[in-house]
């Protein structure tokens, strides 16, 4: 109570400059492996603003999944603090949306019902979810297919119905980790378009793991680059592109130059662990 | 579905006549090896006694194994879902297949009499083990994105166990099923051997001192194709109650061309 309101009342951009949506502060997360500690995550600090798209790029299996986990709530970090709109995170999963390169899909499910997951666990009745989720199929490219059962649906398909469930439960926050990494380019290409369209009517703020530079540059108002494992911050990079965007700025002379910039903070980091 | 049959069904024929022939030829006795038509003579003949044992049987099996399977779905939910439960019970379940049935069924028959009743907890004992055991692993081998994805959604572990956990397992009840049900004919025969005065089991052990071999073999006969038919019908059951297992199933197979 007292910190939110000395803060509140402390700079003088008062109420014009809001709490940022998601803030970390000096995350870490260690597991401890047969009695020794191995750090994951050490050290990671950012912030994201209601409505803006951020992306974190770094090698596989940096740890970007495990922040991911901690800022959903699914894992405790053992350093730091969350916070959303300034207020200290609950710990608890269920506030923060997330979508994983797998759809998940229940098998025994229509695409209907699968969608609607998230709006019954909130004890919306199914009548009233259905209705809801009949009105948004089309826009999730699923015209047609809300009756069918998942395994009809191809890789496409399937992913814009997990995204369909997420965008129903209607979570602030919505985190992806890779959700377009199990489908091939041409699919890929076409969905990070869609998502692209989809977000900016949306207003949602979305974190996006990926290790596809051209995804989160094309996606994202500011690109984090991880290091490898222990995970910690090493560049950040304000993606200046004019929205909307299109699929056909990837070969623009700003889009190249950024692209650049990147890959060769990434290949830094390559270096230093071969 | 014919050419699928086709290869069993020659080797069955096959058999038999094998089976006839040497019978023939060699002049075996009818008591110590009755013929297939001999056989088939006596399932003719004796139909109505016949019958009338295996309706007792039947009743057996289908009482005992209608226990165990909701027996055995209650104990797995609770032993998937509750810890405690779990240390506390899931021992005994696995100990409790280390007794050998044959060993308890007389003392059911001094602690109960005779009666419908040891034979069918015979069978309750025999087949709720399969079913346990593939359930809570079923229950348990839940694809963990899975349960964090519900967990993002703010399910709670009620809801998740009802709606990811308990559909996802059905396929391996209905593993442990098929098990349970061939059990469950063995389990009532067990029964009826120990002590009885019904069944096809008795039916058995009451023929053969009086070498009426061709009507014990014709008990067997009924016995096996007891077992096949309600092997069948709960292959049938699991196709009509889950549907999206053989999808599922269908799709990985072509994700493999």
């Amino acid at each position: 109570m007292i910190t939110e309101m000395t803060s509140a009342s402390g700079p003088a951009t008062g109420e014009t400059a809001p709490r940022p949506r998601i803030e970390l502060e000096g995350v870490g997360k260690a597991f401890r492996v047969d009695g020794e500690t191995l750090p994951v995550l050490e050290d990671v600090s950012l912030s994201v603003s209601a409505g803006e798209f951020v992306s974190l790029i770094g090698p596989s299996g940096c740890g970007k999944s495990t922040l991911l986990n901690i800022i959903a709530g699914l894992e405790e970090p053992t350093h730091g603090e969350i916070r959303f709109d300034g207020r200290l995170s609950s710990g608890r999963p269920g506030a923060v949306g997330y979508m994983h390169q797998k759809d998940l899909l229940l098998p025994w499910r229509t695409v209907l019902d699968n969608a609607i997951l998230g709006l019954e666990i909130q004890g919306v009745g199914r009548a009233e979810a259905r209705r809801r989720a009949l009105d948004m199929a089309e826009q999730f490219g699923l015209k047609g297919f809300e009756h069918s059962y998942p395994h009809l649906l191809s890789g496409g398909m399937r992913q814009r119905a997990a995204f369909l469930r997420t965008a129903l439960a209607n979570q602030e926050i919505i985190l992806l980790d890779e959700p377009f990494g199990a489908l091939d380019a041409l699919t890929r290409a076409n969905m990070q378009e869609w998502l692209l369209e989809r977000w900016e009517s949306w207003g949602k703020t979305v974190v996006l793991v990926t290790h596809d530079v051209d995804e989160a540059l094309l996606l994202s108002d500011r690109v984090y680059v991880l290091t490898p494992r222990p995970a910690r911050l090493k560049t950040v990079l304000n993606v200046h592109l004019p929205r909307p965007r299109s699929y056909e700025m990837i070969t623009d002379d700003a889009f190249v130059r950024m692209k650049a910039e990147l890959l060769s903070s990434l290949r830094t980091e390559g270096e230093g662990t071969g | 579905m014919v050419v699928k049959w086709a290869a069993p069904g020659a080797i069955i024929l096959l058999a038999l006549a094998a089976w006839e022939v040497g019978v023939r030829l060699l002049q075996v006795e009818r008591w110590l090896l009755p013929s297939p038509s001999a056989i088939g003579a006596e399932l003719v003949e004796s139909r109505e006694l016949l019958l009338r044992h295996t309706l007792v049987t039947l009743e057996e099996v289908v009482i005992g194994f209608g226990l165990a399977l909701i027996v055995g779905i209650a104990a797995a939910m609770a032993i998937a879902y509750s810890r405690i439960v779990e240390r506390a019970a899931y021992p005994f379940v696995i100990a409790s297949q280390t007794i050998p049935i044959i060993a308890i069924a007389p003392l059911l028959l001094v602690w109960i009499g005779y009666g419908i009743w040891p034979k069918v907890i015979v069978v309750v004992l025999i087949s709720f083990f399969p079913i346990v055991v593939n359930m809570v692993d079923g229950l348990k081998s839940v694809d963990p994105d899975m349960l964090n994805m519900m967990r993002s959604l703010g399910a709670g572990r009620r809801q998740i166990f009802t709606k990811v956990q308990v559909p996802s397992s059905l396929p391996f009840l209905f593993s442990g099923v098929r098990v349970a049900i061939a059990l469950s004919v063995i389990g009532a025969v067990i029964g009826e051997w120990v002590g009885s005065s019904a069944g096809l089991g008795y039916l058995m052990t009451r023929s053969a001192p009086q070498f009426l071999t061709e009507r014990v073999f014709a008990a067997i006969f009924i016995l096996s194709v007891m077992g096949v038919t309600l092997f069948a019908l709960v292959v049938l059951a699991e196709r009509l109650a889950l549907p999206w297992n053989q999808w599922e199933r269908r799709a990985r197979a072509l994700e493999k061309l």
